[in-house]
Formats: C-alpha cells, structure tokens, sequence
C-alpha cells in the first residue's frame, strides 16, 4: 500500500469526540480546510458510528482512508463504564486488616442535612477484596513477609469467583513495591493473559485510599476500554483508515492506544478535555494570554482556565459525584481518581436543565434536567416541564421553527405556554421577564463555575477573554462575560462540536509522578535530581519508542509542595536545569509566590517548605504547527433567516434583532444580532460589537 | 442607560428574584471557599484531615446567611458565639479587628473550639462577619488534646479565651499570641491553624467586597436580610405540612466516665403545632461531674440537625431555618452546663441528643427519619514527647455506622449526620505520628437487624512506637447499644481493648485517659447502627449481599433474618426461608412489634434513677 498522499488531495488530522448522544467528527487538512460532521452515537458499539460517520465524510467529499493522517480520539467509554457500573467483574488485594479502604473512602458527606443521600457502590464487592497477610512500615522496610503460598490461595478463590481482572493495592507500597510485585508474578503464573495492575505502577502516592480507588478504577475498565479500541482498530482498518489512533487524557495531553489500554484511568475525563486544550491552541494564535473556557451542552457547563498560555490542572477528581466545583472540597462523592486532570468545574446547568419556582418563591434552575428525552417542551416528544432551552426560544434566542440547520424542529408556542403556566404565573410575571429570570439564574449557576477555577482561587477574571463553545455555550457567553466584567468573548468556528475540533491541537503527552517527601532546604539536591532524572528517562523511553525522536522530545519538571505540617499542596513548575543551591531557594519562592497568590498570604519564614511529589510531563512535539494559518469551511451556508423580535432583559425589552451566518460579520457589527450556525447559536446582546478574524473566530467585544 | 444584560441592580426592585438567586448563590460560595482555605492552608491533622472546622458568614447583625460545606452541629453554635462577642465588644468594633473567643460560658462550645470572626465594612459602615470555628489539637490543660471526658471542672481543660481581639484596628495582640503559646503543647502548629482561619477571612473579606463593588452596599445589606427571611420562610412552609403533635424519647449515655457506670439520661419532647416546632430537652440528667456537659448552643444544633434532616434538602443552610425551631434546655442540665461544669467532649452528648431527636421525631414520621447511629464520634488522643523532648500530639475523631433509616439500610463508613469529618489516610499518619495502624476496617455481626439494617462498625488497631504516651478516649455505647425503631433490632455495643489477642489484653471502659507504652495496641471498635422495621422483612437478597461479603454469618442471618443461604449456588434458599420466616411470625403470636426496642443492660432500672434525678429537682 503505498502511502504517498494523492496528488492535490491535502491530508487530514481527524478529530472524533464521541459523547452520550453526538458523535462529532472534525477533518483539518494543513491547509486550513475544514470538514465537519454531527451524528448519532451508536450506544451499543460506539465504533460503528465512527466509521459511519468517517464513510460520510469520505463519500461527500471524494477522500478515501489513505487521506487521513492521524485520528485523535475523545471518548467516554471509560466514564461510562464507571456510571453505569459496566466495568468488569474485578478483584482487589489488599493488606490484611485493611480490607475496606474501597468503601470506606474517606467518612465526607457531600450535604450537610440530607439523610437520603446514598454512597456510591464500592466498584468491588466485598468478597472479591480479600486481604493478604504481609505488613510494611512507614519507612518501608518489610515487617511481615508476604507469604506466597496464601496469594496463591487469594487469587485461586478470585478466579473461581470468575474475576475478570485483578487489582492491588497495599499499604506503604508507595514507599517499596517489593509485595505488590511478587503478587503481581503470582497473578501472571496462576492466571497468564489476566488483566491487572499493581498500585506502585498505576500511582506510587502515598495515601491509602487515593491509591485504592485510583487502582481499582484502572482495573475495573481496562478491558473495556482494550476491546474498545481493538474493535475501534480493527473497524478502522476494515474500512482502508490505517491512520494512527490517538487518545485524549483527562489532562489535555494525546497517548497512543496502546499506552491507553495499559493506563484507561488516564482517559476518563477524555471529552471534555478536547475543548479546553483547542481554546488554548487558539488563543495563542491570537496572542491572548489569559482565557477562560467555557463549554455549554445540554445537561451541564464546565469552565477552565487557561494562564500564561498553559492549562490548568487538578491532581485528583471525582468520576460520578454529581455536579463538582472542580476537586475543590473533599465532598465524598463519587470514584476518586488521583490522575493529573485538566481542572474542570462542572455545574448542572445545561439547555435541558429545568426550571421551577419553589415554595420559598424563588426562581430555581437544575439541577434537574429533562434531558435527550423527552428534552425541552418545544422538541414536542412528551416533556412538560420548561427548560432552559425552552426559556431561550421564548427569548427568541433561538430559532423558533428548528435547529441544526432544520434537521430538528421546534413548536415555539409549546415553550411559551410552559414558561406563562409553570414559571410566569406564579412569580406574576410576564412570559418573557420570568424566561429572562431563569436564563440570568442559570448563568448564576455557570458563574459559580466559572468563578471556581479563576476567582476562587485569587485570578481577578476581568482580565480574561472568555472562551464559549459547545451548543448552549455562544448563547450565554456575552452575557456572562459581562456579568464577570470580562471585555472579550471568542466563539471559536464549529462551535458546537468544539470538543472534537480542539483534538486536533492536542501534543502527545505523559505524565509521571511519585512521593518523595523531603524538606527542601536540608534535602540533598543529588537525590532530588536523581528521582527526577528517573521519571526523565521513563518519559525519553516512551516518547522515543512511539517514534519521537530526541529533538522532538520535550520535558517538564513539576513538585508538589506544601509548608511542613500542611496536607494540601500546590504544585509548581520547576527549573529545567537539575537542582543546584542557586535554584532551591527559586523554587521556594516560586511555591511561596503561588501560595500567597491563592491564599493571600505567606506562612512565617520559620515553617519550611516541604516538597511532596515530583513530577515530570514528557511531551512528544509536532513535526509541523498544529494550527493553521487560516479555516475554510467547506459548509455552504444557508441564506441566513429574517429579522425576529428578541427580548433582552426588562431594561432593554423587545428589540427587532437580525439574523446573521458567521460570513456576515467580515465588518465589526453592532449588536444586538444573533449568528445562527450548523451546530450552535451565539447571542450577541445590545453594547455589544461582533466581528470575524482571520481564523473563524467571533470576537464579541463588550 | 445600563447595558440590559448587566448584572441586575436592586436600585429599582425591591423583590427581584434573578439578582436575589444570583447573589443567593455567591454568599453561598464565599462560605465554601472560606472552608477550602482552612482545609489547604492548615497544620494538624485534626483539621487538614479530619476536617473539624466549619465556616459560616453573617450580616452586619451578625446572623447567619450561609454555612459552608462543612458541620452540621456548628450552625448553631456560630450565632451564639458570634452575639457574645458583639455584646462584649459594642461600640467598640471596628475596621481591621479580629476577634476570636473559645469559653463555653460565654457562648462557645467546648474550649478547643476557637472561634475567629472578622467584621468587614465598607465606608464605615459594618456590612458583615466572616465566621470560622476550628477544633485546635491542644488547648493546654491535664490531658494531651484536651478533649478528655474525665475532667471534672472547666480549669483541668485548658486556656479559656472570653471574647477578646487577636486585631486591634490592624495591630496584632501579642499580648494574646505570647500567652497563648505559652500555655498549648504544640503551639506552632496551632497558631498555624488560627492563621488558616485568619486566611479564610481574609479570603470572605475579598470576595464580598466585590460582591458589594457588583451590587452596592444597600442592595447587598438588603438581600442579607432576604435570605433569612426567605429561609424561614420555606421552613415555616415545611413544617406547616407535618402532623401537629407532642412525641418524647428517652436514651441513656453509658457514664461520663468519672462516675463509672452511672448512667446518664437524655428525654426529648418534640412538639409540633401549625409552622413551629419546639425540641424540648426537659428531663434530661443534672449536669455531671465529667466533661460531657452539652452547652445550651450546641444542644440548638443538635436538635436542628435532627429536624432538618427530616425537611426538604433545598433550605438554605442560613439562621432563618432555624427560627421556627425553638430548642428548650434548662440550666444546670446535660443539655445547657453552668460554671464551673467541664465540657471538653461534649460532643458525644450532642450527637446522642439528635439520635434522640430522631427517635421522638420517629414516631410523628413513621416512613421518614432514621434511628441511632454509633454514637457519635470517637475521640482518640495520643500525646507525649520525643526522645528530643519535642511534642507530638494526635488527636482524631471517627465515627461511621449510621442508623438504619425509614427507607434504607444504615451506611456502613460513613460521618455521622451531626458531623463530617473526614478519616485521615492511614498512610499519612504513619508518616507523620509515632503511630502504626494494624487494621481499620468492618467487624461482621454487629449492625442492628431491621427490614433496613443498621451501619456496619468498623474497627481501629493502633500500635503506639514511642517511649510512652497519654492515651484519652472518648466513647460511648458500650451499655446503651443504638436503639432499633418499628421492630427495628439494637445493635452491638462499642468495644475498647488494650493489646487484644495478647496475653497482656486488658478490657477498657468507654472514657479513660492513661498511660500508653511503646509496642502497646490500643483497639476500639464502634458501636453497630440500630436497626428500622421488622426483620422478618428485610428482602433476602439484602441478606444474602451482606452474608456473602462477610458481614453477616450464617447463623445470624437465619436467627435474626429467617434467611437460609446456599452457599454453593449463593442464593436464597426460597423454600426454607418461607418456612423460617412463618414459623417466626407464628411464635410472635401475632403481637405487634413495638416502637421502640433497646438493648440495655440486664441489671438496669431506669426507675430508680429518674426517681432520684426527679428528686434533685
């Protein structure tokens, strides 16, 4: 087969993001030509949909599989099968007496007064946690033996019980593996070909129950996720696309799918990732240093930051916890997963979100929803009750008569007796002022997002341009953007499978970490650099075996610190260069910097600061930019609708609004206006200014 | 003209709904984020990891409109403190002050517990107070920790702050400071812990005042205000369509650990008329000599706990909910301790009252509520000193098996209603204490059976590796099981063990404080969660879950469930069950089950004792 590209047929990065509903599909050629397409999730076997969808595009557009360099993937097959508890029949094996550390967690309610609140099932029964005898101390000598014979004994019981894979996790291996590993030969020698992953591998952090879960977690989907991308590959491979596959981690950065399938735990926050780390590419294109993303769909809104041009990251998150404010308090909900994430806060507050009025007499938004189906009251497939979306049609925000282009129809009238009888009514209102009062509401609930990973933690956010995408989130944008006080929105082009579209911007990325507790200012800096060097040479081996070669490579050295006694760290960027006596006290103020940053404050200079993890990110650079200097969509557009009458708030009521496509606004426009595309609507409010840059972006100036 | 999509002024509406949600929901992020900077920013294990704090923010008046994620029992605590330092300090509060306070005489708890609160103005004008209160791991006193329950006078138990300035108008009182570290153990550390909550003002500070800077300082003041009536407003509305009634309960506390063995009763009256409630601790012991004392502020908590479990989850957690809710303790009693009385683990009291509560409150909602947990927390402290004579001082608190409730099992591992605090990672703890964990996870056979069983307790081995220590504990329900509701069965008594399975094994009482020796294992067991409903009803495949996890045995499943498993095919034995469970309810003779059913002592008579405390009135 040969694998020079057709004459003048450009090749193309491919971006699938696949969600619970959507599959959108992104082709990017070098030279800015840009394909795109949105269809159904095929549920049972989210691979067809693929390679429907690739077939599509394909057909539509005279390519074949050869045209296609590279598919980035954003998946939530590791997600899901967390939620829904379709993960494998695993086992866990643990350090005698400590046999529920899974399911005890970690004692926090994540509300205050509610009895009816249930725990999460621990994703391993009890029965199949069974506990070996073996005991290691806190500075890691071993004070009881293992005793292999009972391994032995421990996982035969697991195999007859018919696990499907096997985790390990016992207590202080963070600080010597020497147990984990013999049960690890055990495991390969009873049962050859079982899935299984040992905790010093998977995360060696100290913190029993961090390290369990996080175990647990990698074992209890890795073989969904492997068959997943097996049956992916060889679909692919069936239908001429032998392109490489690629994987989004939670932390923004690409693995290939091999590494994916030896590490799932990396994956899980897959989708949402893609966006943030688009708008990152983007906005250094545009030479905007700080920006917030903020990414609006139909069950929840998720912001980020992005600072000095890097994305922002949490060491741990929950999977399933409900609507998070980010890892920020330890709630207790949901599967904690210790991996580097990208910092995501997630409020409920989507187009299906609900609203109501209380008994109190307050206006309430979510965290409810009405969800695909029945969705809001003007879909017409059985849903009563208003949701937002039904609020932004009265508005006349959005269409009235259908959306994606028409390939779904509205009943606007359904949305307006719903909002007069359940929400207009009782507040004694009018339709329009109480549909203004659940969009200003919901936008609080997106604030306290927003304000999560910016405000919160000490970044004055009128600084930042916002970044709004997903099919909700150009709606919203300028006015919360105004709300904020923040002075730029960008609506990036395909908005609303923006997701997919920022896979294409992606780096290979690895990520490693390990507990090495030492004061910084006694510690010896060799057996500092040494650790790091290490982890250094883990990433090289990597990245040079999936084809980088040593100019290509590119690595980054972080700590996680903390003032001695304190058990929350920060962590910080170190030096390039390996640790000396002029850098130590560097890194020490750069750690002081961020801690007085966040919490306005130092602590006095008699308390040392304590270095927790090391960590090291090995990125795999591109041969080429990622981004190219210009988009051509190759949509044609449809003659854009006329004028509607569009309400904005009781101040500035109705006003005649026009309707724009996104190639209208090559001049700085006047708002108000609204910009109808394929996938999204963006709002743009009275005051403010819209234009098109060379890139595709909407700037709405506020 | 404003932009028409700017954020909403109040200058026009007085009853905006939009701006009030909005800034219903900032006020509420203030407080979380006030929580998040003690949590990251602190030094002892008792609030890093077990997170034994609570932050709130009040209006200029100093009520209440939000608390953060935090616990439960301190919402009512912070408003008493709060008014007892601005009545100490009226016309004398300023910009730049800080207060803080602990004594339990003059609105504080207990006196680990100190309270910080800052008064933020704007243009002169007091706009609001940043509240947090935090268990500091030692206050001074006898005992490290200071939290033993055998103190019999306020003086054994540490430093008593009454209200005072830690900031006058910006200066430092180092006065203050200096004393202060003279008289705790570790006070590095716990001055690090004051400053994490000198932090989380700093932080409430910045972030209202952009509130104000956003909205205006009347419009802002105004929807202070508007929360708490709102909040009351729905409570009011709640409990408005509950059953009008009177309803009491009685439970007993095993001792207080200086007068061993005596036991300690608790009655509650709950009445309930129209959209007010009155929890009523009427007839509960005197006061005792040790200190488990319950002051009048944290019985309000209590008792709000209780009754706000059993309403809507969507109540603001601000003062106005607690408004209709009027709390009864008389002086002098267990539930609202006099000078000199000592009351340095008067938590234990305070969860077992709103057990209690749960129990009167049972019987107006038969289908809602829950009954007794483990007791409460657990309170574990070891101190002593290096061989380099530097102190350390652990001190924990744990608590995990919940009542059954009306519609579910009990959670086995999980904080009590009345608190959440958090478990510190074994593994930190190991690395930072002299101290080795054997074990920590459940004990089988020990939760109360019921149609919904109750939690699962789980057990503590904790071997001490220094020279020698004090060991204090703080446990209960080791005579008074948890009580079972509806048929609901008991559960198993708490347990305290010195050097279990050795020949040196030595049975310890439920409150202690002694001296521990390097190598020495100190085991506690919880206390098992009361069971609801008849057992004979519970579904089988609940039964068989917990046998097969090794929760349950065999035996009991069949004694206490009527349920027989088959172990090869781990199923239900359907046939044998049905027949069990018949000839079960056939023996009851048709009896109907009681309200209530308690596993105290054989040799208890509760009689005599209400006689003599009804004498002492």
């Amino acid at each position: 087969m040969s694998t020079v590209p057709r004459q003048n047929t450009p090749t193309y990065r491919v971006g699938v993001d696949i969600g619970g509903t959507f599959t959108d599909i992104v082709f990017l050629s070098e030279d800015g030509r840009l394909l795109t397409k949105k269809i159904s999730s095929s549920v049972d076997n989210y691979a067809l949909a693929i390679v429907q969808g690739l077939g599509d595009l394909f057909r539509e557009h005279g390519l074949v599989g050869r045209d296609v360099d590279v598919l980035r993937h954003g998946t939530t097959v590791g997600s899901n099968a967390i939620l829904e508890h379709k993960g494998v029949l695993t086992g866990l094996i643990c350090s005698e007496g400590f046999r529920d550390i899974l399911e005890i967690r970690n004692l926090r309610r994540p509300h205050l007064y509610n009895i009816v609140w249930n725990k999460p099932q621990p994703l391993v029964e009890r029965y199949l946690r069974l506990p070996v005898d073996e005991r290691i101390n806190a500075q890691g000598e071993v004070e009881v033996a293992l005793d292999i014979a009972q391994v032995e004994q421990v996982v035969d019981r697991m195999l007859v019980e018919g696990v499907e894979a096997i985790a390990v996790c016992l207590k202080n291996s963070y600080l010597n593996p020497v147990h984990e590993y013999a049960i690890k030969q055990v495991i390969e020698s009873r049962a050859p070909g079982l899935p299984h992953c040992v905790s010093h591998d998977v995360l060696p952090e100290i913190k029993e129950y961090e390290r369990t879960s996080t175990t647990t977690v990698n074992a209890y989907i890795l073989p969904i996720v492997e068959r997943y991308l097996q049956t992916l590959r060889a679909s692919l491979d069936a239908a001429g696309i032998h392109a490489k596959l690629l994987l989004m981690q939670s932390n923004g950065g690409l693995i290939t799918d091999a590494e994916a399938a030896r590490m799932p735990v990396n994956i899980v926050e897959s989708g949402p990732a893609g966006g943030v780390v688009g708008a990152q590419a983007l906005a250094k294109k545009l030479g905007l240093a700080q920006i917030v993303t903020f990414d609006m769909g139909g069950t929840t809104a998720k912001a980020s930051i992005v600072e000095d041009g890097e994305v922002s990251r949490a060491t741990e998150y929950s999977v399933g916890g409900g609507i998070m404010i980010g890892s920020r308090l330890l709630t207790g909900s949901g599967y904690l997963l210790r991996v580097p994430a990208i910092d995501l806060a997630e409020v409920g507050a989507g187009g299906g979100s609900i609203v109501r009025v209380d008994a109190g007499g307050a206006v309430r938004v979510g965290p409810d929803s009405a969800g695909a189906f029945p969705g809001p009251v003007c879909y017409g497939k059985g849903g009563t009750e208003p949701t937002i979306t039904d609020c932004n049609v009265v508005l006349g925000y959005i269409n009235p008569q259908h959306l994606v282009q028409g390939e779904l129809s509205l009943d606007a009238s359904k949305s307006r007796s719903a909002v007069a009888e359940k929400v207009a009514g009782p507040l004694g209102l009018s339709p329009e002022h109480a549909a203004y009062a659940a969009f200003k509401i919901a936008g609080s609930n997106m604030m306290r997002a927003i304000r999560a990973v910016s405000v919160e933690r000490g970044r004055d956010v009128r600084g930042f341009s916002l970044f709004a995408f997903g099919g909700n989130g150009p709606l919203f944008g300028a006015d919360l953007a105004q709300s904020l006080g923040m002075k730029l929105v960008v609506v990036p082009p395909s908005a609303g499978l923006f997701s997919s579209f920022g896979l294409l911007y992606a780096d290979v990325e690895h990520h490693y970490s390990r507990t090495f507790r030492r004061v910084l200012s006694t510690a010896g800096v060799s057996d500092i650099n040494a650790a790091w060097d290490k982890l250094i040479a883990h990433g090289r081996a990597q990245l040079e075996a999936e084809g980088f070669p040593p100019e290509r490579i590119r690595i980054r050295k972080f700590a996680d610190m903390h003032y001695k006694g304190q058990s929350y760290e920060l962590a910080v960027p170190a030096p390039d260069a390996p640790l000396d006596a002029t850098t130590v006290p560097v890194l020490e103020e750069t750690f002081a910097k961020e801690y007085e940053r966040t919490y306005g404050h130092r602590s006095p200079s008699s308390i040392p600061i304590e270095m927790v993890n090391i960590k090291v990110i090995a990125l795999g650079l591109p041969e080429r930019a990622l981004v190219p200097e210009a988009l051509h969509d190759v949509r044609a557009e449809r003659p854009a609708p006329p004028p509607r009458q569009v309400y904005f708030g009781p101040q500035a009521g109705w006003q005649r609004t026009p309707i724009l496509r996104r190639s209208d606004l090559a001049k700085k426009t006047d708002g108000p206006l609204i910009v109808e595309d394929y996938d999204s609507t963006c709002v743009v409010p009275p005051g403010a200014t819209a234009e098109l840059d060379a890139y595709g972006n909407v700037l709405i100036r506020l | 003209m404003n932009a028409p999509t700017a954020a909403p002024t109040i200058a026009s509406a007085t009853r905006d709904p939009i701006a009030f949600e909005l800034f219903k929901n900032s006020v509420a992020a203030i407080a979380d984020e006030m929580a998040v900077t003690v949590h990251r920013t602190s030094y002892t294990s008792v609030v890093k990891n077990n997170m034994d704090f609570s932050t709130a923010f009040a209006d200029g008046d100093g009520v209440i409109v939000a608390q953060g994620l935090t616990l439960s029992g301190h919402l009512g605590a912070i408003p008493v403190a709060l008014q007892s330092v601005m009545k100490c300090f009226e016309g004398d509060i300023h910009p730049g002050d800080v207060f803080a306070m602990n004594d339990p005489f003059e609105g504080g708890m207990h006196l680990p517990d100190i309270f910080v609160f800052q008064p933020i103005f704007v243009d002169g004008k007091r706009l609001a107070f940043a509240c947090t209160i935090a268990h500091h791991t030692d206050v001074g006193g006898r005992v490290p920790g200071s939290s033993a329950a055998d103190s019999t006078e306020i003086f054994q138990e540490g430093i008593r702050i009454p209200p005072i300035k830690l900031y006058d108008r910006g200066v430092k009182n180092f006065t203050f400071f200096r004393i202060f570290e003279a008289n705790v153990r570790v006070p590095d550390k716990v001055v690090g812990d004051l400053t994490a909550q000198l932090s989380a003002c700093y932080v409430a500070e910045k972030q209202f005042l952009e509130l104000v800077e956003r909205y205006g300082a009347d419009t802002v003041s105004f929807f202070m205000k508007e929360i708490n009536i709102y909040a009351e407003r729905v409570t009011r509305a709640a409990i408005e369509k509950l059953p009008d009634g009177e309803w009491s309960f009685e439970d007993w506390i095993d001792d207080d650990g200086v007068d061993r063995d005596k036991p300690i009763r608790l009655f509650v009256t709950v009445r309930k008329h129209g959209d007010e409630m009155e929890v009523d601790y009427t007839g509960s012991s005197p006061q005792v000599r040790g200190a488990i004392n319950s002051t009048y502020s944290y019985s309000c908590g209590s008792a709000w706990t209780a009754v706000r479990a059993i309403l809507p989850q969507d109540i603001p957690n601000a003062e106005g909910a607690s408004r209709p809710i009027k709390v009864v303790a008389p002086e002098g009693t267990i539930a609202n301790v006099i000078m000199p009385g000592a009351c340095a683990a008067r938590a234990m009291t305070g969860f077992r009252m709103t057990d209690a509560t749960f129990g009167a409150l049972a019987q107006m909602l038969p289908d809602n509520g829950m009954t007794a947990s483990d007791g409460g927390n657990t309170n574990v402290s070891i101190g002593g000193y290096y061989r380099d004579r530097k102190s350390f001082i652990y001190v924990d608190f744990t608590c995990g098996s919940w009542g059954a409730r009306a519609f579910d099992d009990g959670h086995d591992g999980l904080s009590h209603i009345k608190g959440n605090m958090a478990s510190h990672a074994v593994e930190s703890i190991e690395a930072e204490y002299p101290i080795q964990f054997l074990s920590y996870e459940f004990v089988p056979d020990k939760f109360g059976p019921g149609k919904y069983r109750g939690g699962a307790p789980y057990k503590r081995d904790y071997r001490f590796l220094e020279g020698e220590a004090v060991l204090s504990v703080r446990a209960d329900r080791k005579r008074f099981p948890a009580f079972g509701l509806y048929g609901g069965q008991p559960g198993r008594p708490s347990e305290n063990v010195l050097n279990p399975g050795t020949p040196q094994e030595e049975p310890l009482t439920g409150k202690f404080t002694r001296a521990i020796h390097r190598g020495d294992v100190f085991r506690t067991v919880l206390a098992g969660g009361g069971g609801w409903g008849d057992p004979l009803e519970r579904d089988p495949l609940r039964v068989l879950r917990d046998v097969r996890n090794e929760l349950l045995s065999d035996a009991l499943a069949r004694s206490q469930y009527g349920v027989v498993i088959d172990r090869k095919a781990w199923a239900v034995d359907e046939a044998v069950t049905q027949a069990l469970r018949a000839s079960a309810r056939k023996a009851r003779g048709g009896a109907a089950l009681p309200f209530v059913t308690h596993a105290w002592p054989a040799d208890f008579d509760g009689t005599d004792i209400r006689a003599i405390e009804a004498a002492k009135k």
